[in-house]
Formats: C-alpha cells, sequence, structure tokens
C-alpha cells in the first residue's frame, strides 16, 4: 500500500499548471485534511476547499424552530442527533433559540447516537409521543430508513430533515460564480449509495473526481488522481477507496432507501431550495410523519433562503466560497464554547473543524 | 455524526451484533447488510449504529490508528 509520504512526493513532482480549487463535501474528509495538516503541506497551487458537508450546518432553521416548539409546547419527548441540539434561531435573546435551551427551560429533549435509540426510548415510554428529529445525509438516512422497516411503535414520529449530497454538488457547478476544478467525492455517502450517482462531475462539467476514504493516504491519493487527471486533460470517476466503495454501493441499504422515503425539493439552510434534494416519508411509513402529526407545529412561515443568524458568514462557508477564518465572527463572537452559527456548533462544521485543529482568527479582525 | 468507525464482530443475534472497537463493545444493526453475510471475526464499518459496508481487518486497524492520532491532536490543541 502506498503511503502518505508517497503519495505527497508524488503531487510535488508534478508540473504545476497554475491554481487549482479541489472541493471535498464531507465533514470527515475536511477533520482529516485539518487535523492532519494536508493544506500546509501540499504545493501552494492548490486549494482544498471544504463544501456542504455537514448536514447540521444545512438544516433549515424553520425545521429547527419546528423541533424547539414541539419540545416546549406539545410535552413530546424530542430526540436528536447530539450535534443538533445547540444550532441556534433566529430569535432575540430572550427567547428559547436552541433545543438545549428548550432542555433547560424544562423540555423533555433527549441527545442520541442512533436511530435505534429513538425506537428504543419510544419503546419504552409506549405512553409518550417520541420525535426524532433527523437530520444527515445518505448514510443517516439508511439507517433511519432501516430503524422503521425494522418496526417502530406507533408513538415515534420523525421530523425529516434528511438530504441528499449530490444535488447540492450539482447547483454549485451550475452556478455562473463556480470555479471550482475537481471534486473528491464523499466515501461513506459513496459506501451506500456507489460511485454511479457522481458521474455527472466528468460527463456533464468535464471536472476530475475521485472517492476518498478518511486517512491522509487515501485523501491524498485521491488529490494525487485529480490533479493527474486534470494534466492530462482526461477527466474520469476514480475510486480511491475501493477496498470499502463498491460500484453498486450497498444494495440493501439502497432498497431501503428506495422503500421508505420518497425524494422531494428541499430547503437548506444558508443555500436555498434544490430540486430533488430531500427526503420525504412514503406511504405506509408517513404514519410516522411527525409534520403530519402535528401540523400545527409546522412553520412554513419561517421558510426563507439564507437565513443564518445576524453577521454570521455560515452560508458563504458551507458554499465553500470563504474559509472560515475569513469570517468576523470567527473565534472572536463565535467559539465552540458560545457558537453564533451551525458551522461553529457541528463537529462537520468547517468552522468547528477549523477551530479544532488550530485555526485562530487573524489578527487583523481585533 | 457522519464518523463512521470500522468495527469487529464478536456475537451475532438475528440483526444485532456485539462489535468491538479498542476494548469498547456495543451493539449494532446488521439489517443494512442483509444479502451480505457475516459472521464473528469479521469487521464492518459502522455509522450511527448500523453497519453499513465490510471493510477488512487490515482496513479497521488503519482507521482506528487515524482515529487515535486525531484525538491525540484534537487534545493537544482544542
Amino acid at each position: 500500500m502506498t503511503g502518505a509520504r508517497e503519495w505527497l512526493s508524488r503531487i510535488r513532482d508534478l508540473p504545476r499548471d497554475g491554481p487549482v480549487k479541489i472541493m471535498n463535501v464531507c465533514g470527515g474528509h475536511e477533520r482529516t485534511i485539518a487535523l492532519s495538516g494536508l493544506r500546509s503541506v501540499l504545493p501552494d497551487t492548490v486549494a482544498l476547499i471544504a463544501g456542504p458537508g455537514c448536514p447540521v450546518c444545512v438544516c433549515p432553521e424553520e425545521d429547527v424552530y419546528q423541533a424547539i416548539q414541539l419540545a416546549l409546547r406539545s410535552g413530546v419527548m424530542l430526540v436528536a442527533f447530539g450535534d443538533m441540539l445547540r444550532v441556534p434561531v433566529n430569535l432575540p435573546k430572550r427567547e428559547v433559540r436552541s433545543l438545549e435551551q428548550a432542555k433547560a427551560a424544562g423540555a423533555d429533549v433527549r441527545a442520541v447516537a442512533s436511530p435505534r435509540e429513538a425506537v428504543q426510548l419510544a419503546l419504552r415510554h409506549p405512553g409518550r409521543e417520541v420525535v426524532f428529529f433527523a437530520a444527515g445525509f445518505e448514510t443517516t438516512m439508511a439507517p433511519v430508513a432501516a430503524s422503521l422497516l425494522e418496526g417502530a411503535p406507533e408513538n415515534l414520529s420523525v421530523l425529516l430533515a434528511g438530504r441528499l449530497t449530490w444535488p447540492a454538488v450539482r447547483m454549485l457547478l451550475e452556478s455562473e460564480d463556480s470555479c471550482l476544478d475537481a471534486l473528491i467525492v464523499p466515501g461513506h455517502v459513496s459506501t451506500v449509495m456507489g460511485l454511479g450517482e457522481w458521474s455527472f462531475v466528468v460527463e456533464a462539467f468535464g471536472l476530475p473526481a475521485a472517492a476518498a476514504g478518511f486517512t491522509p493516504d487515501s485523501l491524498l491519493a485521491a488529490i494525487y488522481s485529480v490533479l493527474r487527471q486534470r494534466r492530462e486533460g482526461a477527466p474520469f470517476l476514480d475510486n480511491c477507496y475501493a477496498r470499502v466503495i463498491r460500484p453498486d454501493g450497498n444494495p440493501a441499504a439502497r432498497d431501503q432507501l428506495r422503500r421508505v422515503f420518497g425524494i422531494t425539493g428541499a430547503n437548506w439552510r444558508g443555500v436555498g431550495p434544490i430540486p430533488a434534494s430531500g427526503y420525504v416519508l412514503r406511504p405506509p411509513f408517513d404514519r410516522h410523519d411527525a409534520r403530519l402529526r402535528f401540523p400545527d407545529f409546522a412553520q412554513a412561515g419561517r421558510k426563507r433562503a439564507g437565513d443564518m443568524p445576524a453577521g454570521c458568514d455560515c452560508a458563504r462557508v458551507v458554499l465553500g466560497k470563504i474559509r472560515p477564518v475569513e469570517c468576523t465572527l470567527y473565534g472572536i463572537a463565535c467559539t465552540p464554547q458560545s457558537p453564533v452559527g451551525p458551522c461553529m456548533v457541528s463537529d462537520e462544521g468547517a468552522c468547528r473543524i477549523g477551530w479544532t485543529s488550530g485555526e485562530r482568527p487573524h489578527a487583523a479582525h481585533h | 455524526m457522519c464518523l463512521a468507525i470500522p468495527m469487529e464482530i464478536s456475537r451475532i443475534d438475528g440483526y444485532t451484533a456485539r462489535c468491538t472497537a479498542k476494548g469498547i463493545a456495543r451493539d449494532v444493526s446488521l439489517f443494512l447488510m442483509q444479502g451480505e453475510p457475516l459472521a464473528v471475526g469479521d469487521f464492518v464499518m459502522v455509522h450511527v449504529g448500523y453497519a453499513i459496508q465490510r471493510v477488512s481487518p487490515e482496513d479497521a486497524r488503519s482507521s482506528w490508528e487515524l482515529f487515535d492520532e486525531m484525538l491525540a491532536a484534537e487534545n493537544g490543541r482544542a
């Protein structure tokens, strides 16, 4: 197996062709890139951009608001992945602005690490309405589908905020100001869905693409691959995580996703609506749809694009338009202890990852 | 949330497997692995409590080493 050092020297040996922007769309990739310091060892001409790889960051503000209101006013037990609890909504400071604050105000809010725990909580509390606030990409939505297919009790409903990753990438590449040169294809999304759904990057946009795993050597192999594809003018969809990503992904998981969910247009926080990028429960699983079960708590009026907190630049961070340190709040008004926007809350948010890997604000901001 | 971790299967009971990684044991669902025969001693990639794919023992070990390094990096800087 070729090690990280070898890939790095191959990258350095490639002739330089001017600046190259390579986007990743996975919080796990960004973590490895940031924590192993890949940006500092690559040639200056190679820019690694963190794109929309954080499902918590793009979860619509109106959905977080609805979850908070459900927990506060309906007496439901609200369960969510731990990352969701501190995500703030746009309300004045005196109001309840996050699930964590709702919990402090007496609401029954619980963090879970798996959809199975949501099912188990519903089974243990048969007299309670349990709402599972489920944000996530394909890798998380397949387990959500499985948990419903395995048999969920009637007192469990799901407030679905799942998203498909590839439509957001397609939208970015279609945007007029896109200046991306290559894509690192997300490793575990592809483990579930297969590699084929990323072929549009090559076929429709003529850009190099390579799927990567989560070790530095796998990411460097993918970076080398796209640089070389670009150099040779022959882009293709490479698989640098072939031991785990099979061409057809995980067929059982894909089948379960299809049986439980339809695909619908969906709003992305900070980005706006993207066609065919969200999930909706199909019959008969729609009896577990929290939006149908609690229609009074749907807040369609809150829906609007670009709805990050005031002064927060998460929208441009999510789209890879700026690095976290370029936001004037980063590390000053916005820190992991006191986050303003979702990108500093989630372990997969580019700001949180940047902070954790030691990136500090430029002195000019002080 | 999206971070998947390789684990070794130590017991299987229906769709539930007892899995271990570096001394930590968890119950993991094999519901998404239907059609992929799995046995005690096999390694799977686990995401939010569900096995999503089989992995080799070598890949599992290199991922564990990486997690150790990243945790050390985080603890040193955070």
